[in-house]
Formats: structure tokens, sequence, C-alpha cells
């Protein structure tokens, strides 16, 4: 499939692996009046088969690992992985708890990591800017 | 037997010690009769990070006050708050009274943004998505506040065993005030939106009815607690910080309507009313603010030391935006991490009222109802339907999902 | 119902309890400016005294409030407590009171209080899984937050061999185990 279809709306799905909800509230907060990224076409959906961007926060608790994976398969190709927040990138404050199997680039591939315990609104818009770069650069590459 | 099941995989809650929020992972299975609710099972675990192990194992008592925070990123003034106060239970520190009256500031300021990203959350779940941006727009204004008095968004780190680690001077007063005085002015308006719409009370109304005996015998606490009935609050009856020096009372929802009918609709009130009630505690702690030192001991190093040589063990009760939050902390001497560190957070207790409160509801009230714990159930269109009486499974059930994947967990490992 | 003070709740757990009451002390400490106190109880009593003691707390109390049970491992023994809150709803009135009772680690046995208090399930769950304690009569023997590949037999909260397996834990690259 071509990349092409990526650049417009970008569409989110937010997984949730075991994160505090300190990440997930300022991804709301992203969406909501104040720093609207709506009307950049960001939008967040209900299903990882609608979406383009999986949105990944948490250390992943190892009873999310199934769960991780199956929504990594389910969400249609081509895909970006964007992890939000230090424990998803790299343990943070969790690491070696029994109860963990991240980081998250251990299971899935990612490709944008937004670091910040948690991140401002203003990194999170960020970081999809620079998946948006990302995407323009493998297009240019399936173009040439 | 003519009778169909429902089953439901969907995401919420909690966490080592639990918590309540947002997008969180939970499971629900929910056994319904057409669409009436039957029964109701309750799976947790699936945010369980081993947080308590952590501190008993890794950290010392200060590292710990940062994981205290991590437990939940919209309480994370409340765990720290009745994390130190076990700590200093333990120890025998005493915090310096301006201390005591910033750490009530900070939690105020934490109830009136909780309560507000509730109200949002609740409005989308019933599809009125106007009123969730108008809220979290309001809310937009105390972030602010907390950004400027804290530094920080959301991880405050404002806690320190025997104080605080930022004070709240003078000059800053007028900017506080400013913020309140915002709030103020729109709370009429805002009361209008909840308690007068007309969608928002018949989709409120005599939904998730928990009566006051089953919120004594569930134990359920904060405002949901409240809301049925039962005028339980820390602040009021075993007052710790700043709250010991004012008179605070209980809000049950017969103040406004005159009766309690402990539906979902109460619960909007009670929070709808404590975010006044926190403006007006800041209000007073701005007003009544001693002067004086904010840290008991303000070098770390000589702290970490009393900590590693203390012995002994306390108890540590906040009340959180959704209700109590219990540390409880054991202490050896000569050992650097905790002993024993225990954690309670209000969901949970909150969580066991959730089969009463669903059962002969329709499955379109689900999502509120349950949100109206304030939980936060939002990937609801995950739902797996199987029906047992035809035996057809339209997705596959939970059972059959779960063995399958621990096959492949196991297959991984390989 | 008539409200005892803290010294007088100590006295009526002994007279109640007899040979199974083991200690009892009040804790009381001045908050802020004005100086109220914030006061709790910690009462001891031995294990076959245990549900006695919580059908007391019951009798102080309708609708006692159980926050928690906590438990530590001490060595020989696992200690737990009933995190009780008694006389709430009322300014300044309110008392934490600590019900702890020793169970020795060839005996990790204790009856269930859900038919006193339903709302204790899920602390019991929790402590069935987290410290191996087995609570005898429990309507619902389930795990609660640990996943099902959790290795039988252990228990994080555990000290001695029975802890969580080193291999278990999730040590990142380049890091050592503390």
């Amino acid at each position: 499939m071509s990349l092409k279809a990526f650049k417009r709306a970008l569409w989110v799905y937010h997984l949730n692996t075991g994160s505090c909800n300190g990440c997930d509230i300022e991804i709301l907060a992203v969406l909501t009046p104040r720093y609207d990224a709506e009307r950049f076409g960001i939008k967040l959906v209900g299903s990882p088969r609608h979406a383009d961007v999986l949105l990944v926060t948490g250390p992943v608790v190892k009873q999310m690992v199934p769960r991780v994976e199956r929504i990594y398969e389910q969400t249609p190709d081509p895909k970006l992985v964007m992890v939000v927040g230090n424990c998803g990138t790299e343990g943070g404050v969790f690491y070696e708890s029994y109860s963990l199997a991240g980081p998250i680039d251990q299971i899935i591939p990612v490709d944008v990591y937004v670091p910040g315990c948690p991140p401002r609104p203003e990194a999170i818009i960020h970081g999809v800017v620079m998946a948006w770069v990302k995407l323009e650069k493998l297009a240019k590459q399936e173009v040439a | 037997m003519i009778q169909e099941e429902t089953k439901k995989a969907t995401y919420t809650i909690p966490v080592g010690p639990i918590h309540p929020a947002l997008k969180e992972p939970i499971r629900l299975a929910l056994t319904v009769d057409g669409e009436e609710i039957v029964d109701v099972d309750v799976f947790v675990g699936q945010v369980h990070r081993g947080i308590e192990w952590l501190g008993m194992n890794r950290n010392n008592p200060i590292q710990s006050i940062y994981l205290a925070e991590r437990i939940c990123g919209i309480c994370n003034i409340c765990h720290p708050f009745s994390f130190v106060m076990a700590v200093e239970q333990a120890t025998g520190i005493t915090p310096p009274p301006r201390a005591e009256y910033i750490r009530t500031i900070t939690a105020e300021m934490e109830r009136i943004h909780s309560h507000l990203l509730w109200a949002g959350v609740a409005a989308h779940e019933i599809g009125f998505d106007t009123i969730f941006y108008l809220a979290w727009r309001v809310r937009e204004e105390i972030m602010d506040l907390i950004e400027y008095v804290t530094g920080n968004r959301v991880t405050k780190a404002m806690f320190q065993i025997g104080g605080v680690r930022r004070d709240i001077t003078e000059e800053q007063f007028p900017r506080i005030r400013q913020s309140l005085d915002y709030y103020k002015s729109i709370f009429a308006q805002l009361k209008k939106v909840f308690l007068d719409d007309i969608t928002i009370r018949m989709r409120t109304r005599n939904v998730g009815i928990l009566k006051r005996e089953d919120a004594l015998k569930l134990l359920t606490v904060g405002p949901s607690g409240r809301a049925s009935g039962v005028p339980k609050d820390v602040r009021q009856d075993q007052p710790y910080a700043g709250y010991a020096d004012l008179d605070i009372k209980a809000i049950t929802p017969d103040i406004v309507t005159g009766t309690v009918v402990g539906d979902v609709y109460d619960r909007i009130i009670v929070r709808l009313l404590e975010v006044k009630q926190s403006i007006e505690i800041i209000e007073q702690c701005l007003e009544k603010m001693p002067p004086g030192p904010i840290l008991a001991q303000p070098k770390t190093a000589v702290l970490l030391k009393t900590l590693t040589k203390a012995e002994g063990e306390g108890v540590g009760r906040a009340e959180a935006p959704r209700g109590e939050v219990v540390h409880y902390v054991r202490m050896e001497a000569g050992q650097s991490t905790l002993a024993t560190w225990k954690v309670r957070a209000p969901t949970y207790v909150n969580l066991m009222a959730v089969p009463t409160i669903l059962k002969g509801m329709q499955i379109a009230d689900v999502p509120i109802t349950f949100a109206s714990l304030d939980p936060c159930m939002s990937c609801t269109n995950r739902v797996v339907i199987t029906d047992r009486a035809a035996g057809r499974k339209s997705v596959m059930d939970y059972e059959e999902l779960h063995r399958l994947s621990v096959e492949k967990t196991k297959e991984m490992q390989r | 119902m008539e409200r005892l003070t803290p010294q007088a709740i100590i006295d009526s757990f002994s007279k109640e309890l007899g040979d199974g009451f083991v200690s009892g002390s009040v804790y009381e400490r001045e908050v802020a400016v004005k100086k109220n106190k914030f006061r709790s109880l910690w009462v001891e009593v031995k294990k076959s005294a245990f549900r006695n003691a919580v059908e007391h707390i019951c009798r102080l109390q309708e609708y006692p409030h159980l926050a928690i049970i906590s438990s530590s491992d001490l060595g020989a023994e696992v200690e737990l407590i009933y995190h009780f809150t008694i006389y709430y709803g009322h300014h300044l009135e309110e008392l934490s009171l600590g019900l702890r009772v020793k169970l020795p680690k060839s005996d990790l046995r204790i009856p269930t209080i859900t038919d006193l208090i339903p709302g204790a399930l899920f602390t019991e769950r929790e402590t069935q899984e987290m410290m191996g304690v087995e609570v005898v009569g429990i309507p619902d023997k389930r795990r609660l937050f640990l996943s099902e590949d959790f290795p039988e037999g252990a228990y994080p909260w555990r000290k001695d061999e029975k802890g969580p397996p080193s291999d278990i834990l999730r040590i990142l690259p380049g890091r050592e185990q503390k």
C-alpha cells in the first residue's frame, strides 16, 4: 500500500499497557480545545483497525503482552508506533518489577519515542510531527 | 433455557496498588438476559506493576515518594501525601505547619482538576461531547495554576518526608486567587449545564443506584459513597494536615435535592459541589497560611540517615478525589528500603460495588454507570458477545482468547 | 450508639477477648496550627480470638470500614493487620483501628470475615495471592492481580525463598539487579 494515503489525517489508536494515566490524560488534553490536535486532522479512534498510528503508553505489564501483540497485528499496514512516556521508552520508575515484560520496543517495533514523565502536550504534538516527517522520508524512498 | 449471555472484554483499571482513571485496562464479564444485566464479574490485574514490591525491595523511602506519585497520574498528590504521612508517623518526624498548608492547597487543586476531568469523561460516556470539550477547556485553567505553583502539569513532585519541596510565596497569592475567581464566576454556569440539562438528567437519574446499606457493606468510599448518603470523608472525620484547622463537612446530594437517591445524578452533584468546596478550602488556607520553614529536615542526606535508623510503623490516610487513600508503612532499623508498604487506593474498594450498581441495568447504561464511580471504561466498543442459548459465538469469548494468548506466549518463550 | 474513648475501646477488647487479647496501644499526634488530635489505635490479638475481635468491632460500629489488610513477612511468622476505621461520619471523631494478628509460617491460615464485612473480599483475595496466607472459607478463591502464568507457590511479598523467583524480574539491558 502506498504511503501517500498517510499524508492527510492521521488516525490514532491509544493503547494503555499499564500506564499510570499521567500520559493518558495528557494525550486527551492534546485533543481538547486548548491544544486542539484535531485541527491537524489527528483523531482518536476506537478501534485499532481504523488506526494509522498506535499511541502506546505504559511499561507493558505481563498480562498485557498478548494483547499488545494482537492489537499491533490488527492495525492495518502501513502503520506507525509512537511511545509516549518514560516507562514505555525504557521502563521508567517501574524497571525491575516482577510484573513487567516491557519496555514496548522489546515487544513491537517502535518508530517515535516521546520521553517525559509525563511529556507535556506540546511534546506529544511534536512527536506526531516527527512521525509525519519520518513518513514523508519513507514516502520519498518509495517513489524513488 | 432462553437466556443470552454477553461477555465483555473491555479496558480499565488496577495497578499493584490499584488505580482508577482514564483508559485503563480492566475486564468486566457481564451476563445479560436480553438487554438486562443479570450478573457481573470484575477482573483486575492488567495494570499490576508491583509498585509495593519495588518499594520494599529496591527503593529507599525518599525514592519511594516518586514511585508513590506514579501509582496514578491523576491522584499524584494524594498518594505521596498519605505515603509521607505514614512515614512521618513511623519515624516521628513532624512537618512544619506551613508545609501542612501547602500540602492541603495542592491536594485541593488536584481535586478540582480531577473532578472536572471526570465531568468531561462522564459527558463523553453518554455521547455528549460538547460538554466533554467544555469541561476539559475549563480544566486547563487549573492545570495552568498547578503548573504555576508546582512547576509541572501532572507529576508535581511537591512532597518530601517532613514537608514540601516548594514554597508558595505571598507574591503568588494574587495569581492563585485569580484562577479561583475564574472558577467562582463560571460555577453557576457549570451547575446549570450539569444539573439542569435535560439530556444529562434523563441519562443519569435513577441509573446505577447504590443504596446506603450496600455502600456501607461494600465499603464504598469517596464521592461514590457520599452520593449514597454515607457522610464519610477523611478531611472531616479524621482531619490531617491543614484540614484539621478547617471545619469541613462531607457533601451529600441532599444538600441540593433534599433526598438521597444514590444514582449517577447524585454522584454528579457531589463532585460538582466538591469543586466549590475545594475553592473555598484553598481560599481559607491562603488566608490562614502560617509563616515558617517548609521542611523539618532540609538536608536530604541527613534525612535519609534518620530514615535508615528509624523503626516503627504508621498509617497515612488522605482523601483523594475518588475517596480515601490508605498507606501503611513499616520500617526496620538498618534497612534502607521499607520493610512493608501497603497501598489501598479508593477504586480498590469501589470496584466491589460494580456488580451491585450494574445489575438490572441495560447494556447501554454500562459506560456511564461504570464511569460514575470514576474509574473509566473507554473501550466499551470492544465487546465480545456470546449467545449461550444458541451456542453461537459471534466473537471469541475470553477463555478461548486467553487460552490462545497463553499458548502464544509460551510459544514465543521457546 | 455510645462512643467510647480510645482507652475504653482497648479495655473493652481485653474484657471481651480475655486470653485472646495480647496488647493494645493508642497513638496520638497533634496536627497543624490548631493542634487537633489525630488518633489511631493498635490492638493485637491471638489467632484463636481473631473472629471474636472482628465481631466485637462490628458491635462498636455498625458497618465498620475495613480499609485494607496489610501483611508483613517477619521471618518466622507473618503479621496481618486489618486496618479498620470506626466512628466515621462526624467531625474529628473517627478512629483508625489496626487489628494485628500473627500467624506462624507453619500454619498460614486465617478465617474469612466476608460474612461480617462483604467488602473484605478483594483484600482477602490479594492477601492470599501475594502473601500465601490461606483464607479459610473465602467465597471466591481466584487470583486478583497476578497473571495466571505467575508461578504457583511464589508470593511477591514474601521475603524468604517463596518470594518472586529472580528470573522473572525485569532487568533492563545495561542495568544490574539491586
